[in-house]
């Protein structure tokens, strides 16, 4: 495509968004600063890679969350789905799958939890929240089951090496997550399927008079989302060498925070890869620097509570008569 | 004596724009007094002043002779105004005495509240009105007109001395219109100040005798409409004559579509046309007579209990909108707001969402030609103002109607749909839209225009189907063609032609 011809349109394309997405780095920016200025090191390389590197499961999760929350619906399973997949890939490599496809099969997994999901609310019609709430206990409940409550110890080096391992300086986590995230903003901007999300969370009636294909745009959604979250789990069994069948409790708030931040809105329609990713830093940063300056966890807590109602009443005064 | 209402400079600033700009005129007890002008003339800006939901930036509002400030809706009330809206805001699975006493219930000791006597209260205040309505039904059950005049005998029980109604009849039948104006009437008749908000002039003539006109936020005129004829009325709120409206027929014999023995699980009984190249088809018959579930079965939205659909002689079936587009066909819903548009997306991305695979051949949307096939399709219709970025829901529901017409262009669609084809619309837009629907079969469209407003169906339709009770009762050539043979067709036989609103 030739963007020379396109900058003036492009730009105006974008305004509204970037708009909101500027908003977001601003945000990201002042609680750098702040900490920056409070917490000597904080600036430090090494801790910068931190913070991107403690960001980079939640902004993965967020990022299918996101997509799903622009389609109208909410995935409240990630946590449960990333501890499906990961105890049973994790238990395949105990038992010498070899590593790559033991991988796949928690992709699989991931895959198909998000299926489940998506045809309970695209063909059953049932509410998303209810959906994914009843199998957040269903996809834990399994994990429990299959690992009798005991975590997946053992994991090959060779692949543990894989996501402990670095690439241009930065952790792989780190990598693996900025491409998704190239190729989330791809979808959600250049692809029919990213203006079909966005069409049936903003109006399903008329995405389906308009001959949308409605189910499918949402099974999509879920799917992406459930692979996304099996991504995660790679991730952290990665890091730690074992898997638990705990692991994810409560990444679904987390994911949902960063994509708000980031300027989804959970009436669906309206959500920003770009926002979503600056939200799971900020989300990153202000732990990281509440940690380092020694905080308890009782006020990081609050501190997240009020990072996301100060943005979304920063996005309610901004934009006023939405 | 002073007049009930009155409007002393109002003017409004809005960050942008100015909305109001010194309007002034009067209302007198009793009186029923039409508001007309364009969509964005100000009329709703101003009735939201007096309704108490925008503060005026300058000027005043006085009600027998008094200023009074209407800080917010609740005090506008307090000082007997009461609004109804277009778009009715009621709970739906609230009783209909629930409705009634919303946001100030009758309570025993404050606490509890009093159910039986808001019933016995609201059923008083109906039985002024339409006696047939249970105010312990569910408002979800009562059909739109009579949810018109719940609203109605609520400003009653507020003993309201102004009733200000935007659009209360774009969804109404003729019959129902008629119920209404009574009703309208007998509040006047009670001294109550009425300011009547219609697009249809036909009814504004007939329920008002004086009217104010408003274009881009000033007063054009206040004047009695005995005095004026319609067009004249017309040339004041759009500002220019209006083209003389001649209907051109480029009808052909060639059947694109053609229905047979069609029915639904809703309303539509075996019905059987043909659809000819270039032709446009109304389609008239009351609100209910199943002229929309018909449009949604050809446009694949809902699925026929029996019958087959052919287009170009080839039996099509439908089971989604996604299949009748691909066979060419496309509809231009009657709810814009609830299956038209996508509110937040650009006026671009809701012309293409029908025709994605086109603009994207090899997975990625080619954004160069998409803004080049936006171009020239939302000049064709001639978009205003030009800002093909801008989200749809900031333009006028002419302009939207305009950008879902360009949808249908875009994808290549042969067969166009139209249902209500100008709800909502303004007038000058209106004839647009008429043009457009022209140009289209001119060039080999085939298109079908349900229209419950039978001026539209008279001035477009080369041929009217009038459909009762989910059949097809009566089909008109242009040359049977009149609102009298229409109206005849349409009413179900228990009722006398009598007693249907006598037109023209």
């Amino acid at each position: 495509m030739s963007d020379a011809t396109l900058v003036r349109p492009q730009a105006e394309f974008l305004r509204g968004v970037s708009m909101r997405d500027a908003g977001t780095l601003i945000g990201l920016v002042v609680i750098l600063a702040v900490f920056g200025a409070l917490v000597p090191g904080f600036f430090a390389e090494r801790n910068l890679i931190n913070i991107l590197q403690q960001s980079s499961i939640n902004a993965c999760l967020a990022l299918g969350m996101t997509l799903v929350i622009i389609s109208g619906g909410i995935d409240l399973s990630v946590g449960p789905t990333a501890a499906l997949s990961a105890v049973i890939s994790a238990s395949m490599m105990v038992a010498g799958v070899p590593f790559p496809l033991a991988i796949a099969a928690g992709f699989a997994i991931g895959l198909a939890c998000g299926l489940v999901n998506g045809v309970l609310v695209a063909h059953v019609g049932l509410q998303p929240f209810i959906v994914t709430l009843g199998t957040l206990s269903t996809y834990r409940a399994l994990a429990l089951i299959y690992t009798g409550g005991n975590p997946v110890l053992g994991l090959p080096p060779g692949f543990r090496a894989v996501f402990n391992g670095s690439l241009f300086g930065l952790p792989l986590a780190v990598v693996i997550v900025a491409c998704v995230a190239v190729v989330a903003w791809v979808v959600l901007k250049k692809t029919p399927f990213g203006e079909y999300l966005l069409a049936v969370g903003g109006n399903e009636e008329a995405a389906y008079i308009a001959g949308v294909p409605i189910a499918r745009t949402k099974i999509a959604a879920y799917m992406i989302s459930g692979l996304l979250a099996a991504l995660a789990a790679q991730i952290l069994i990665g890091r730690l060498g074992a898997a638990e069948p705990i692991l994810g409790n409560l990444w679904e708030l987390d994911a949902i925070a960063a994509a708000a931040i980031g300027g989804a809105s959970l009436m669906g329609g309206k959500g920003s890869v770009v926002g979503t990713i600056l939200g799971a830093v900020i989300l990153g940063a202000m732990r990281n620097g509440l940690t380092l300056m020694n905080v308890q966890s009782f006020y990081q807590l609050l501190a997240t509570g009020l990072i996301i109602l100060a943005a979304m009443l920063i996005d309610r005064v901004t934009r006023g008569r939405g | 004596m002073s007049p009930r209402l009155q409007f002393q400079g109002i003017s409004k600033l809005f960050p942008a724009v100015r909305a109001l700009d010194g309007v002034s005129f009067s209302v007198g007890a009793g009186e029923i007094h039409g508001l007309l002008g364009e969509n964005g003339a100000g009329k709703s800006t101003l009735l939201r002043i007096l309704s108490g939901v925008y503060r005026p930036t300058a000027g005043s509002v006085l009600i027998d002779g008094k200023p009074v400030t209407l800080v917010n809706p609740v005090a506008a009330r307090a000082a007997g105004v009461a609004m109804i809206h277009q778009e009715l805001q009621q709970v739906p699975r609230l009783s209909v005495a629930q409705n009634m006493f919303l946001g100030h219930p009758l309570t025993r000791g404050a606490i509890f509240v009093a159910r039986r006597e808001q019933e016995r209260r609201a059923a008083e205040a109906l039985a002024a009105i339409d006696p047939s309505i249970d105010p312990a039904a569910p408002l979800g059950t009562l059909k739109v007109a009579q949810r018109q005049i719940v609203e109605i005998a609520r400003a009653l029980l507020d003993r309201a001395r102004i009733v200000a109604m935007d659009e209360p009849t774009s969804s109404l039948t003729p019959s129902e219109f008629e119920r209404l104006a009574q009703v309208i009437t007998g509040l006047a008749r009670d001294g109550v100040a009425v300011v009547y908000v219609s697009h249809k002039l036909d009814e504004v003539f007939g329920i008002c005798r004086r009217a104010t006109i408003m274009r881009d936020g000033v007063v054009v005129d206040s004047v009695d409409l005995n005095d004026l004829s319609e067009k004249a009325v017309v040339a004041m709120m759009v500002g220019r004559e209006l083209a003389q409206e001649q209907h051109n027929s480029h009808a052909t014999n060639k059947v694109m579509l053609s229905a047979r023995g069609l029915s639904s699980a809703t309303k539509v009984r075996n019905v059987s046309f043909d659809l000819h190249r270039g032709e446009v088809l109304g389609i008239a018959g009351l609100v209910g007579s199943g002229r929309t579930e018909l449009l949604r079965l050809l446009a694949g939205a809902d699925r026929a209990t029996a019958g087959t659909i052919a287009i170009d002689g080839k039996a099509a079936r439908f089971f989604s909108p996604r299949d009748a587009i691909a066979a060419g066909v496309g509809l231009v819903p009657e709810e814009r707001k609830r299956e038209g548009i996508v509110p937040l997306r650009s006026i671009t991305s809701n012309m293409a969402l029908a025709s994605m695979a086109v603009f994207a051949p090899r997975g990625l949307i080619d954004h160069a030609r998409l803004k080049q096939v936006a171009a020239e399709k939302m000049s064709r219709v001639n978009l205003r103002p030009f800002l093909l970025d801008r989200p749809i829901r900031l333009f006028s529901g002419g302009n939207q109607q305009k950008a879902i017409i360009g949808r249908w262009l875009a994808a290549g669609t042969r067969i166009l749909l139209f249902d209500e084809p100008t709800r909502g619309i303004d007038v000058g837009a209106k004839a647009e839209i008429y043009h457009l629907i022209e140009e289209l079969a001119a060039e080999g469209h085939a298109v079908v225009v349900v229209s419950s407003e039978l001026p539209e169906v008279i001035r477009l339709a080369d041929r009217v189907l009038v459909m009762r009770d989910g059949t097809i009762a009566a089909e008109l050539d242009r040359a049977n063609l009149s609102e009298q043979a229409i109206a005849a067709h349409a009413i179900p036989q228990t009722q006398t032609p009598a007693a249907q609103p006598a037109r023209q």
